[in-house]
């Protein structure tokens, strides 16, 4: 490998990466922490989450060990590969909480929709690089064909965060990308009725239920309602300077609930104030920012379509979990990247973004 | 895959290594693009909209939860993981007017399992079961039934109140049972138990209605019931302290804080001397009835008793519904404070009353009336307790002798409505002011009265029945001795005093004169002395009284003209026996009210009561000798 892409490495996106995932870390011990009579006691989340991260930075250094072109090649295979898995789910898959969602391979289990999410990102990756012009009517389609099917499939698990997930993204793409006016408008009309249809047609009783809950929490304090209320009650309380790292009432006494994974950042909020999170959230915008810069510095359309969708995957999930966690969305399963506990999310992130600094470090290998 | 990237426009192979295979070298091919590739700037500018609005909201919402509502949420994160624990507050003891405690605060050990701590559930329970030699089945009823009560931490309290002996050795053997631990806690406790009952009462748990009438109370606490522990409720309770306990979102306590001290509340004592509280109960016997000693000159209740009684500390324990059903359905009613809430006709102590309208009506002592044994009226015959009549009598010997034909002529001559608004006066028909709850007033009739509940006019059989005590007349046991006193300390009515520090509280003036009352109380020292009332009589003290015999059904006459004995009588159909009486022995006086419900003759039964209770008001030793000497 040549020594001199070292040199053009996006140092700073790496450093602000290392700095969210150690605040994640960080905020992980103390979101682990339980108070007992006896004192505290502290599960082992951040430890495994080091482990996790350690497991990201290799998938990291692959993904930056060999041309980032290459990857346009794979894309087909593994959009196929990853649609197979995705068939196996409904029949050998494994019901957690009334959803089929996992493979187990025996030693491990496997979400394929995850992967889908990867999948996905590359063949629009791929197929968008091929247009010079906005899409057409007929371009369009094609971008969309290729996304239904693995849709459905997670849809159908049930998972409607993974397929809003994609859906997102794959708008985000699409829309850097640019669309001729007369589609933008078409579709623009059409959103509301697409929205409509989900409702009554894509979604079970306990998603609308939910999203019911969500404009008007107070209904029902118990039982949907709690994690709202709970997690604006946590969030609010933290005030201008917080409670103090591990002095979180509301966490370390375990009255927000998943507060070491989609409610993690509640934890920060309430521990360290609004100070706290007003300097999280300048990271994550500096991150953003980060890749935003390589999507404008890449040489080829591949290239910068592929940072555009890790851009819009990093965003959408920073945006929805946040939005969530302050009561602004109806509570979806949607992790916050590095602040959230989770193992293949953790390793997925890292990759994602090793393949940002592989765009961002070939820049300049291209002939004159 | 080669096809379909040979298809793709505007790119071109390059870079094809030798010698692999074809899947291979597609998968090394490096696809270009034409060079001065530039992002769509429109794309650009949308990313960084995303990143604007991204921030920008999030501060907004931050700022808005977190500065703005900020103090809000801090208070209802506070209210989440903070609950309030109160301390009770000692309750006041209650003394007698000698200081001796009457009404006390036990520390009683309880004995509570924590599941949650507990290894061997069944294991421990048949242990509690060798340690209390309660059957294990019916500690295992009992944890059954508190089992869903509570939280898997918090204790359910199996043993209450164990002994020294047993609490000894459960302590020594605990440590072998975790999950086991003694509860403390603060118990009422009445070590004189029924003779104190009825003017202590009991405290029990809270209701709500009481809650709703005082917001200071929670579920749980003890307030007073009855008796002076209700009346004296405010001075008793003190104020309860406050922890401020942490718990997590499951209930589990973690840490006490002390927020407010509790407040003791305060003592009382009263003017009931326990001593002689006792002498009168036992000298009631176990009769149904009751015993009144007061001082003349302050109001102050020395004794009050009511017999039977019931354990008060039945209730403080929070009584059994088998217990309650007892004391409720008892034909001897135990519940009944007789003092104060019994109402019986006086009998011939009603003459006392009447004679001292007599005098204020300018009846003059010496007019005579001849009692031949009976006097007509129209149909009706009207006969004196004496057969064969007593003779000629002046209002003295009438009084002495409780002369009944006397009483039916005087009291003619003035009719009922002078009768009823000198017995209003004189403080019948209306409450003491006793400070006990549930007082009656008794009853004194009148025209309109009759009228009122009958409907029908008053004729004038009724107000000879009314002159000896008799008829429609009611009066509580604590009214006699309200009057007497008032014709020993000038005319005062006075309030009956249960506590020792309390001023002495007028409530009316006789409406005698000094004559008039000197001469009422000379009758009674009289009668005391070789009168009816001579069971009172003693060499040691200057003593008088008046005896009563209050029919409760209408006289039932034997074959013959002469009155049943009360031996002869069903125990429901007997009289009620009276005495009224005062003794002086060197400057302290007291007046003594006994009455005994069905006990027949007033000087048979109530006086060797009122007896007894002198013996101990001014000794033993002479009394014999005095009641030797008559």
């Amino acid at each position: 490998m040549d020594t001199r892409l070292f040199g053009y490495i996006n140092w700073s996106l790496l450093a602000l990466m290392l700095l969210l995932y150690l605040t994640g870390v960080i905020n992980l011990y103390s979101a682990s922490g339980t108070r007992l009579d006896s004192g505290m006691t502290f599960s082992g989340f951040y430890q495994r989450q080091l482990i996790w991260g350690a497991c990201g930075l290799c998938g990291m250094v692959a993904a930056m060990s060999f041309d980032y072109r290459r990857l346009r090649n794979l894309a087909w295979p593994f959009f196929l590969i990853t649609l197979v898995l995705l068939l196996l789910v409904p029949v050998a898959g494994k019901s957690i909480y009334g959803a089929k969602r996992w493979l187990s391979l025996g030693f491990m289990s496997i979400q394929p929709s995850e992967a889908a999410k990867l999948a996905i990102l590359l063949i629009t990756a791929r197929i968008l690089s091929r247009e010079t012009q906005p899409l057409g009517w007929k371009n369009f389609f094609s971008v969309i064909g290729v996304a239904v099917l693995p849709c459905a499939f997670i849809l159908l698990q049930p998972d409607l965060g993974t397929t809003l997930m994609i859906l997102l993204i794959l708008t985000g793409m699409v829309l850097f990308h640019g669309l001729r006016g007369y589609v933008f408008k078409t579709c623009l009309f059409l959103a509301p009725c697409a929205a409509a249809f989900m409702w009554f047609a894509g979604m079970r009783d306990y998603q609308r239920q939910r999203i019911l809950t969500f404009l008007d929490p107070g209904n029902d304090p118990r039982g949907t309602g709690y994690h709202i209320l709970q997690s604006r009650i946590a969030v609010g309380s933290g005030e201008l300077w917080g409670k103090g790292f591990t002095e979180g009432t509301q966490s370390q006494l375990r009255f927000l609930p998943e507060r070491h994974s989609d409610f993690a950042v509640a934890v920060f909020g309430e521990e360290w104030g609004f100070v706290g999170c007003l300097i999280l959230v300048s990271l994550f915008c500096l991150f953003l920012l980060g890749i935003f810069s390589t999507a404008s510095q890449a040489k080829d359309r591949f290239g910068s379509l592929l940072v555009v969708g890790v851009f819009f995957y990093f965003f959408w999930q920073i945006f929805i979990n946040t939005a969530m966690v302050l009561g602004m969305m109806p509570v979806v399963g949607i992790p916050l990247p590095f602040i959230s506990y989770g193992g293949s999310a953790t390793v997925l992130n890292f990759t994602l973004i090793g393949i940002v600094l592989n765009v961002s470090m070939r820049r300049f290998m291209f002939k004159g | 895959m080669k096809l379909l990237n040979n298809a793709v426009a505007g790119i071109r192979p390059e870079q094809t290594p030798p010698g692999r295979g074809r899947f291979f070298r597609s998968w090394l091919k490096i696809q270009m693009e034409n060079e001065g590739y530039q992002p769509p700037l429109s794309g650009l500018i949308l990313l960084q909209i995303c990143i604007g609005v991204l921030f920008f909201v999030l501060i907004t919402r931050l700022w808005y939860l977190q500065i703005q509502r900020g103090e809000e949420f801090a208070r209802l994160s506070l209210e989440n993981r903070l609950r309030q624990e109160r301390i009770f507050a000692p309750r006041g003891r209650i003394m007698d007017s000698a200081g001796k405690i009457v009404a006390d605060n036990r520390t009683a050990c309880g004995l509570a399992l924590v599941r949650e701590d507990c290894r061997d559930i069944p294991a421990t329970l048949t242990q509690i079961s060798v340690w209390s030699g309660i059957p294990s089945a019916q500690i295992w009823e009992k944890y059954q039934q508190d089992r869903l009560k509570v939280k898997s931490f918090e204790p359910i309290l199996i043993l209450t109140d164990i002994s020294f002996e047993l609490l000894s050795r459960i302590e020594s053997e605990i440590y072998a049972w975790p999950g086991l631990e003694i509860v403390v806690r603060t118990k009422r406790d009445y070590p004189e138990k029924d003779i104190f009952a009825h003017v202590l009462g009991y405290v029990a748990e809270v209701n709500e209605k009481e809650m709703g009438e005082d917001s200071s109370l929670a579920t749980g606490d003890l307030v007073g019931k009855a008796g002076m522990e209700l009346e004296l409720e405010k001075r008793l309770r003190g104020q309860k302290g406050l922890y401020d306990v942490e718990v997590d979102a499951h209930g589990r306590a973690l840490g006490k804080f002390l927020k407010k001290e509790p407040r003791g509340g305060h003592e009382a004592r009263l003017s009931l001397d326990l001593s002689l509280q006792r002498a009168a109960w036992a000298a009631l016997g176990g009769e149904a009835g009751c015993v009144v000693v007061m001082e003349p000159d302050s109001g102050k209740l020395r004794a009050l008793v009511t017999s039977p009684a019931y354990d008060n500390n039945l209730f403080a324990a929070g009584i059994s519904k088998r217990d309650w059903e007892a004391l409720r359905t008892s034909n001897r009613f135990p519940l009944q404070n007789r003092v104060i809430q019994s109402v019986y006709p006086p009998g011939s102590v009603w003459k006392l009353v009447m004679a001292a309208l007599f005098l204020e009506h300018g009846i003059s002592p010496r007019e005579s009336v001849s009692c031949s044994g009976q006097v007509k009226l129209g149909e009706q015959i009207f006969r004196c307790w004496k057969q064969g009549g007593h003779g000629v009598m002046n209002m003295e010997n009438a009084l002495v002798s409780s002369c009944d034909v006397y009483f039916y002529l005087m009291a003619e001559k003035l009719g009922i409505d002078k009768i009823e608004a000198f017995a209003k006066a004189c403080g019948f028909g209306r409450a003491t002011g006793i400070d006990l709850p549930h007082e009656r007033s008794g009853l004194v009739p009148s025209r309109a009265w009759k009228r009122r509940r009958f409907g029908q006019p008053w004729v004038r059989g009724e107000t000879y029945n009314i002159a000896i005590g008799q008829g429609y007349t009611l009066t509580t046991p604590v009214q006699i001795a309200v009057y007497v006193s008032a014709l020993l300390n000038g005319g005062d009515l006075l309030k009956p005093q249960l506590l020792e520090n309390d001023a002495r509280v007028v409530t009316g003036r006789l409406p005698a004169s000094d004559r008039t009352r000197n001469f009422i109380v000379n009758a009674m020292r009289q009668t005391a002395s070789g009168g009816t009332a001579r069971v009172v009589a003693r060499g040691d003290a200057d003593m008088g009284g008046k005896t009563g015999t209050a029919q409760v059904v209408k006289l039932k006459m034997a074959a013959g003209d002469r009155r049943l004995r009360s031996a002869e009588m069903e125990y429901a159909q007997r009289d009620h026996a009276w005495i009224a009486t005062w003794g002086n022995k060197s400057g302290k006086r007291y007046v003594v009210v006994v009455m005994v419900e069905h006990g027949g003759g007033g000087s048979t039964v109530a006086g060797p009561v009122a007896s007894k209770i002198y013996d101990h008001l001014f000794g033993l030793g002479t009394a014999l000798t005095a009641r030797t000497a008559q």
